[in-house]
């Protein structure tokens, strides 16, 4: 448990912070800050949106007595008697799939593979109480939505990812309010295979934290079958060598179907 | 006289055998009332695995296949045998055909409706100049409630016959703004700024692309078609917030967005109009 302070500090995933009635933490992470503000009955959280082109690279947390200006979105929550003034944040990957792009449309031949580095945005559950009951829970970025699918009648509703795919991991950046998940692709057909888009499941994605306090997922495989309509994607069962050790912070948003296989039509992976 | 008349009704009363007729009246209410349990039970039953549409469809069923069983055994209980009766239904069909065409022929069309399925409950339709939202689809109507909170019935036979939209079968839309901008404005730099409002804001889909086109030259304009796509849910927020964002946009930019306007031209060979200003005190001569 940390004491509260007035100097700023870096904020931390899945912590447990104690406050004291009157107090306000406030973070600024990604493109949003928030004010959560304990009272006697009752908590409070705010918040209010950056603007999009900011990429913050940390995660500044400050407790104090000062509250924002009244025209901040606001949301109360009645206080359970045995909150024991905790709150606790924990990150969540989206609650829809994400579609996300190499920088440009990239080509794999017959038989090849290749390795992605994605970083995806990540949501901030926060939570009050030793049991962690959620309260609420924001984007930590403003993310578009997309369509994906073969037409305007059979897709699916996803959200677009603000960062490219990159094929190096040192290339992707690496923020608090991000989280990396290694994709692979391999093209089992006999032609090749030009890559535009893919639909990453972000709701069957855990967190994991390394000692760093990166967040990271654990990879996701796609192979693409040499039936031109279907594609298999597994999620694999631990993060990659590359990340370190890692505990995990947070589960997977939905529950895979049972062998941790999904095999879908080629249009609902690729666009 | 009333006590001959007290005698003979005493007579008729006493002569119906009450007891099968009550049996009867029982076995119907306890058809009513197992239907109903039994359909409800069904309903809970499916609930979470199928769409609103098809659970209210299910409970009917059920709610009808028993208490059809228990009206059968009702009128054979009650001393009608089934096959008369069923006899007298056909006879009956054609005298009720000619009686109440009407009812008959939105019950058929019920039946096709729920067969061909062009909408379900939830949906939200226009049909016969009415948009709601269905809130029921029964034997003879479906009930609409529109956006302004009135309900609506539309008998089955004018939704056979008639168009009708269904507004939310897919699960995106496409809004079409029509722009009109002054003949001496930059057709392609207001291309690019709309495309821009649509890359920022949040309702729009990145997919989909939206898109511009020029649709004609107006008495007055250049038509310009602006085209998104928005999540359903989202249809009227998406126009909203984005015929604010366009108009702030083009008015930024020093766009106009004109009204329209009537040259008087009088042709290459005649002079010019002339024109004289006058005081409204003294009014001189004018041509």
């Amino acid at each position: 448990m940390t004491d509260a302070t007035e100097s700023q500090r870096d904020g931390v995933w899945a912590h447990q912070y104690q406050l004291a009635s009157g107090q306000t933490q406030r973070h600024q992470l990604g493109q949003v800050r928030v004010w959560v503000t304990l009272l006697d009955m009752e908590w409070q959280v705010r918040h209010e949106a950056l603007p999009a082109d900011a990429d913050p690279l940390t995660w500044h947390e400050v407790v104090d007595h000062c509250l924002p200006s009244s025209d901040r979105q606001l949301q109360r929550f009645i206080r359970s008697s045995n909150d024991q003034n905790l709150v606790r944040y924990l990150p969540a990957m989206a609650p829809l799939p994400t579609v996300i792009r190499p920088y440009q449309p990239l080509t794999i031949p017959a038989d090849g593979q290749c390795v992605l580095y994605v970083g995806t945005t990540l949501w901030m559950q926060i939570c009050a109480g030793p049991k962690g009951d959620v309260l609420t829970e924001l984007p930590l970025a403003a993310l578009s939505k997309t369509w994906l699918g073969a037409n305007t009648m059979a897709g699916e509703l996803c959200y677009a990812s603000a960062t490219y795919g990159r094929l190096a991991l040192e290339a992707v950046p690496k923020r608090p309010w991000r989280a990396v998940t290694p994709v692979t692709i391999v093209n089992r057909r006999e032609k090749p295979l030009v890559l535009e888009r893919f639909n990453l499941p972000t709701p069957l994605l855990s967190l994991h934290r390394n000692a760093e306090g990166q967040l990271w997922t654990p990879g996701v495989s796609v192979e693409c079958e040499t039936d031109l309509s279907s594609a298999s994607l597994r999620v694999e069962p631990s993060v990659i060598p590359a990340a370190g050790r890692c505990e995990l912070v947070a589960p997977a948003r939905e529950k895979m179907a049972r062998g941790g296989r999904l095999v879908r039509a080629f249009d609902h992976i690729f666009g | 006289m009333f006590e001959g008349l007290n005698a003979s009704l005493t007579g008729v009363l006493g002569g119906i055998a009450w007891g099968p007729w009550l049996a009867a009246g029982f076995l119907l209410l306890l058809g009513i009332l197992l239907g109903s349990l039994a359909a409800r039970t069904a309903g809970r039953l499916v609930e979470s695995r199928i769409s609103r549409h098809h659970q209210v469809m299910m409970r009917r069923l059920v709610f009808y296949l028993v208490f059809l069983i228990f009206a059968m055994a009702a009128l054979r209980e009650a001393g009608f045998s089934l096959q008369v009766v069923l006899g007298a239904a056909g006879i009956l069909t054609v005298a009720l055909g000619f009686a109440s065409q009407t009812s008959a022929s939105n019950i058929i069309s019920g039946l096709f409706l729920v067969m061909e399925k062009p909408f379900e409950i939830g949906d939200v339709i226009e049909a016969d100049a009415t948009i709601g939202e269905v809130v029921a689809i029964d034997l003879l109507s479906v009930k609409l409630r529109t956006p302004d909170n009135l309900y609506v019935r539309i008998p089955n036979e004018t939704l056979i016959k008639t168009r009708v939209i269904n507004r939310s079968r897919f699960p995106i839309r496409r809004i079409d703004l029509v722009i009109g901008i002054a003949y001496a404005e930059d057709v392609e730099r207001v291309k690019e700024l709309l495309l821009s409002l649509a890359e920022a804001n949040a309702v729009c889909l990145e997919e989909p692309k939206p898109f511009v086109l020029v649709t004609g030259f107006g008495a007055s304009s250049v038509d310009l078609q602006f085209s998104f796509w928005v999540v359903k849910e989202e249809f009227l927020e998406g126009r909203g917030t984005m015929m604010i964002a366009v108009k702030k946009a083009l008015d930024e930019a020093g766009i106009e967005i004109p009204f329209p306007h009537t040259s008087v031209y009088a042709g290459s060979h005649s002079a010019p109009f002339r024109i004289q200003l006058v005081d409204s005190e003294h009014p001189q001569d004018k041509d």
